[in-house]
């Protein structure tokens, strides 16, 4: 509830003719196939597609883990690539946040530093009341001294989209978040971060298989072939599936 | 099994190679030793074969006790020459000498330096067959002003021939016409690291103080004799206390007098390369305890598919043989090299070695392919042991390189029954008696390797607190680097504490050295302040000593007080304890005057008005020992085979090797038998008035006569002998310096390892927003945290190991404890640099992981 409507119509992300190819000649690979396509604030996007579509590899352009070979990619108003690659890292830390499908916590940390750390690294002080809400929204409060080894696979990802955010980034990136969990944990952390979207104001996009799991974003993106061919606003996952039928994946 | 260890080896050659570069590094250490050693044996060989050709018999005075290495054969009259020429059966005999201390000064006033070989004067002889000297320009000196040098000296310094220079020689400085240059041994066999000045024979038996003697005379039979009837009719014609021996004796004796040398030389490189060894083998132990642990899953998949336990350990153990038997051969290769280098020192030292191919002894290289594969296999046992005990299902949990390494109570018991034994072996070795310094020095190496052993085994115990106290003050200075170097330093700590004990052994032994050499130190300086009181002490570097001209010179220079102090090995005789007999060393000087600049702390008796042709000073522990008062008689037989009686004149408190031992006569007795050479070993001078600067002057003159000599005041003295004490702790620290290198390497090892082991977090870390800079700083003091453990347990372990030491050695050598806390402080402080320098690899190497590979890393 820190973002107004408004807001929301801005873009939080984008990609404009973004390719990316891997090796060349007959070895050519066209893992993003000029995709243009933008992530609204305030909005939960899933990315959806068949295995080699290319729907990680966007993430990860997208989330400046990864470089396009050709296009531009944009988070907020900074042309992604243009950063050499500590401006790159200074921006994962200080815009985006990050879940992935597993391995999201420092074993050595506890859940609470864990949280932390992209603050930390940063040497911010961070927004201690922020924090506070963030975790309170977990349901955690009484666990953040735990390390991850103390914690359930849901609460460790819980506490993995608490950190992403905890630093109030410009844009969440989720890569299969449920994708090692029983489908009660998954509702669990995918009801977190619609709530995150809904009364916090974040915007999340999400990489999943799962049409359960996106079902929960406000509107479905279809990857082929390194090329968006379709799209779903408002998602069930009756509608999500048939839509993939069709697309024949 | 032997494919998939070779397999496994290939496809991580990065590992293989640093595993192996920790034993490679010790069996360098042992190659170099043995091939250097060699090397110096067979020019040694070489030198004696070539100085005995031609000559068949040497006569020489028979030594009653002792061997050529601690004593000079008495003289022989020249006299007998006669008589061993007119025998039947002898082609030719002549007188020779050899002396060390006579040192010619060049053109420009420099005299030439040999490091420690000796500075001899000898005389040439008319027969070439017999000669060790061989006239390469010029002519041969003839008379009492004429001198030749060897070519090597002559080519090296500012000498012409024809033109006069100064000779020091024992019976004082004296100037003769240089007539040409010779060579020692053959002319192909360069310079040994002497410099030879040579006379004609009458010319050096008075000026080299042999008047009517000759050191030995050399003889060469009739080729068509027979050697042994020669030999006999030889023996009939000498007088008592002269003996004859053959060619391959004297060869045989000068090899055993170079091997004297060279055998300690060998020993204390095959000593350092065995610490180097040990310190391997924790590391290989450590290497592949980690690597096994991260293999877990492929082993327990050979063990699903019907791999037996005994399969997979001799997989194990046949990685460890190849990895052993690799590092030997590259290290019999690195180790010629060393070998090279350590020749190249040494002929910077003034010895030229011979030219050609370094001897590679069979001996040598089963050496290093023994403690190559042996300390590498015998490393692997542990570690292999465990790979059998893992489970055909244990690749299917949660793969986890974390070890626990909490306290099991199996870890007390075997620690602490191994520090139990460590302790007892270096108790006995310290305090108990022993037959021989070797079995004593065993029980001592033992003893500290048992305790090294158990410190790794109780280590895991502490490791992971105690860094991380260690480590506190990082999350404060650095943040969440330090923050993640502390953790990551202390979550493991069986890694860690294996990890840091290669620091742990080297660092003990460095700070061992500096405490016993504080020690020592510390008890000499004060030991010579009270004990010497003389305004001013002349010392040489040579092993002859200074010419006995120079105490004479000096007193008529003006020097009030100018007093010899020499030593001789000596045998005592009482009659009130009948049947004993000691070897001593017999201090000889001035007995009117020693009181004047040494403080001996005169018990009983009194040194006045002694008779120095009669009188014996005993030491009180001696004097206790032998149950000897004031008046007691006694019998002091020398190396000469004379026997001095002698009467106890008085007792006295203080002995101070090297200046003067428990037994003192003075030096007008001594130099009326033929068992003295013409040098002293010190000279002590006082000057008169209030202010000895005053004089000195006057001194440097003198003494600037005798280049061997130096002069200098007492706290001059006492600065340079504990500059000698520091080059020599120094060379020490250089080669333990070697086992700290194979501990940086252990450490580079675990690191990458470790960093290997954390690809997910490090590739979490970077994509939350770690930079290089920080993961890489992380890393680094994750190192630092661990060497400053390792240090820290080792400097606490060394302090122990010095202090115990300081307390065995005997009171004469150190009578107290010093801690130099200044150098033990930047002994840990340097223990700090040594991990961020092991650091510097492994966090390049996280630094540059793909951050996206990293995620999806398995």
């Amino acid at each position: 509830m820190t973002s107004s409507p408004t807001q929301a119509l801005a873009v939080a992300a984008r990609a404009v003719a973004a390719s990316k190819i891997y090796g060349s000649g007959d070895t050519e690979v066209r893992a993003l196939d000029a995709i243009d396509v933008a992530f609204d604030q305030g909005r939960f996007t899933a990315i959806m597609g068949p295995s080699g579509s290319g729907k990680s590899t966007l993430m990860h352009c997208m989330a400046g883990l990864d470089t396009v070979t050709s296009g531009q990619v944009i988070i907020g108003d900074t042309d992604l690539t243009t950063l050499s690659e500590r401006d790159l890292t200074l921006l994962r830390r200080d815009s985006v946040g990050f879940v992935f499908q597993a391995y999201n916590l420092v074993p050595t940390l506890t859940a609470i530093e864990n949280i932390t750390l992209p603050m930390d690294l940063a040497g911010a002080k961070g927004d201690t009341e922020w924090v506070d809400e963030v975790v309170g929204a977990t349901g955690l409060a009484d666990r953040v001294k735990h390390r991850p080894n103390e914690l359930s696979g849901g609460q460790q990802q819980r506490v993995a989209v608490a950190r992403a955010l905890a630093g109030k980034p410009q844009i969440i990136f989720a890569d299969e978040p449920t994708g090692n969990v029983d489908s009660n944990t998954a509702a669990e952390i995918l009801g977190f971060m619609r709530s995150a979207v809904d009364q916090m104001g974040q915007t999340i996009v999400m990489v999943t298989h799962d049409p359960v799991a996106a079902s929960y974003a406000d509107r479905v993106v279809f990857l082929v072939d390194g090329k968006i061919v379709d799209e779903l606003e408002d998602p069930t996952p009756q509608g999500i599936r048939d839509h993939m039928t069709q697309l024949g994946a | 099994m032997l494919r998939l260890a070779l397999k496994s080896l290939l496809a991580h050659k990065l590992r293989f190679a640093f595993t192996a570069l920790a034993i490679v590094l010790g069996v360098t250490f042992v190659v170099s030793a043995f091939v250097t050693a060699d090397s110096l044996r067979s020019t040694f060989d070489d030198l004696a074969a070539d100085i005995n050709t031609g000559t068949d018999f040497t006569v020489r005075g028979a030594l009653p006790f002792g061997d050529i290495t601690q004593a000079t054969p008495p003289p022989v009259d020249d006299s007998l020459l006669d008589d061993i020429r007119a025998l039947d059966g002898v082609r030719a005999a002549e007188g020779a000498f050899f002396v060390d201390g006579v040192i010619p000064t060049d053109g420009s006033g420099e005299s030439p330096t040999t490091f420690g070989g000796p500075r001899a004067g000898s005389n040439w002889t008319a027969d070439p067959t017999l000669s060790q000297y061989f006239l390469i320009d010029g002519e041969w000196p003839t008379g009492l002003s004429e001198f030749a040098v060897d070519v090597v000296t002559f080519a090296d310094y500012d000498f012409e021939l024809g033109r006069d220079y100064q000779v020091v020689t024992p019976t004082g400085p004296r100037t003769f016409t240089l007539t040409g240059t010779m060579q020692f041994g053959f002319p192909e066999n360069a310079g040994i690291g002497a410099v030879f000045s040579v006379f004609d024979t009458p010319t050096a038996q008075q000026v080299l103080g042999f008047e009517g003697k000759f050191n030995e005379i050399a003889v060469r039979a009739d080729p068509a004799a027979d050697i042994s009837t020669v030999r006999d009719r030889i023996t009939g014609v000498l007088p008592a206390g002269t003996e004859v021996i053959t060619a391959e004796e004297a060869e045989a004796e000068f090899g055993d007098a170079f091997e004297s040398f060279i055998g300690p030389f060998q020993t204390i490189l095959l000593v350092f390369a065995f610490i180097v060894l040990f310190v391997s083998a924790f590391i290989i132990s450590n290497t592949f305890n980690i690597v096994l642990g991260q293999r877990v899953r492929e082993l327990s998949l050979l063990r699903a598919l019907g791999a037996t336990p005994s399969q997979v350990r001799r997989s194990v153990l046949i990685e460890s043989l190849v990895i052993g038997a690799t590092a030997a051969a590259v290290g019999i290769g690195l180790g010629m090299l060393g070998a090279l280098a350590l020749e190249w020192l040494l002929s910077a030292f003034g010895a030229s070695l011979p030219d050609g191919p370094l001897p590679l002894r069979p001996r040598t290289v089963a050496w290093a392919f023994g403690v190559g594969v042996g300390f590498t296999v015998a490393a692997s046992l542990v570690p292999a042991a465990k790979a059998a005990r893992i489970s055909p299902v244990a690749g299917l949990g949660e793969q986890s390189g974390d070890d626990g390494g909490h306290g099991s109570l199996w870890r007390v018991i075997v620690g602490a029954a191994l520090a139990a034994l460590g302790l007892i072996l270096i108790g006995r070795g310290l305090f108990a008696d022993f037959d021989s310094t070797t079995a004593q020095l065993l029980s001592l190496g033992i003893g500290a390797a048992v305790m090294f052993v158990a410190v790794a085994v109780l280590s895991p115990l502490v490791a992971g607190p105690t860094v991380a106290a260690l480590a506190r003050p990082l999350p404060w200075i650095l943040r969440t680097p330090g923050r993640l170097a502390r953790d990551n330093a202390a979550r493991s700590p069986r890694r860690t504490a294996a990890t840091a004990v290669a620091l742990t052994i080297g660092l003990a032994l460095v700070a061992m050295v500096l405490v016993v050499g504080q020690s020592l130190k510390d008890t000499f300086g004060e030991s010579l302040s009270d004990a010497v009181q003389a305004d001013y002490v002349i010392s040489t570097d040579t092993f002859s000593g200074v010419p006995e001209t120079l105490a004479a010179d000096l007193r008529s220079a003006g020097a009030a007080a100018a007093v010899p102090l020499d030593e001789y090995p000596a045998q005592i005789l009482s009659p009130v304890a009948p049947g004993r007999l000691d070897d001593v060393e017999l201090t000889v000087t001035d007995l009117s005057a020693i009181d004047e600049v040494a403080n001996l702390g005169v018990i009983d008796g009194a040194l006045e008005g002694l008779d120095p042709m009669s009188a014996l000073l005993v030491a009180g522990d001696a004097a206790d020992d032998w149950g000897l008062k004031v008046g007691g008689e006694v019998s002091v037989s020398l190396t000469s085979g004379e026997t001095l009686a002698v009467t106890v004149g008085a007792v006295f408190a203080k002995t101070r090797p090297p200046f003067w031992d428990e037994w003192i006569i003075d030096e007008s007795l001594h130099r009326q038998t033929a068992g003295g050479d013409r040098f002293d070993q010190w000279v002590a001078v006082n000057v008169d008035g209030d202010d000895p600067a005053a004089s000195r002057a006057v001194l440097d003159e003198v003494v600037g006569a005798y280049p061997q000599a130096t002069l200098e005041d007492r706290q001059e003295f006492q600065a340079s002998l504990e500059a000698n004490l520091d080059t020599a702790l120094a060379l020490v620290n250089v080669f333990l310096l070697f086992a700290l290198v194979v501990a940086l390497v252990g450490i580079v090892n675990t690191l990458t390892l470790s960093v290997f082991e954390r690809t997910h977090e490090i590739g979490l870390l970077r994509a939350v927003g770690m930079t290089r800079r920080q993961l890489r700083r992380a890393i680094r003091w994750e190192a630092a945290a661990i060497s400053l453990y390792g240090a820290l347990v080792g400097v606490v372990l060394g302090l122990g190991f010095g202090v115990a030491l300081a307390l065995a050695i005997p009171d004469e050598v150190i009578d107290r404890v010093s801690v130099p806390s200044g150098q033990i402080i930047l002994l840990l402080a340097a223990a700090v640099g040594f991990g961020l320098l092991a650091a510097v690899f492994p966090s390049y190497r996280a630094g540059r992981m793909n951050v996206l590979d990293a995620i999806a890393a398995d």
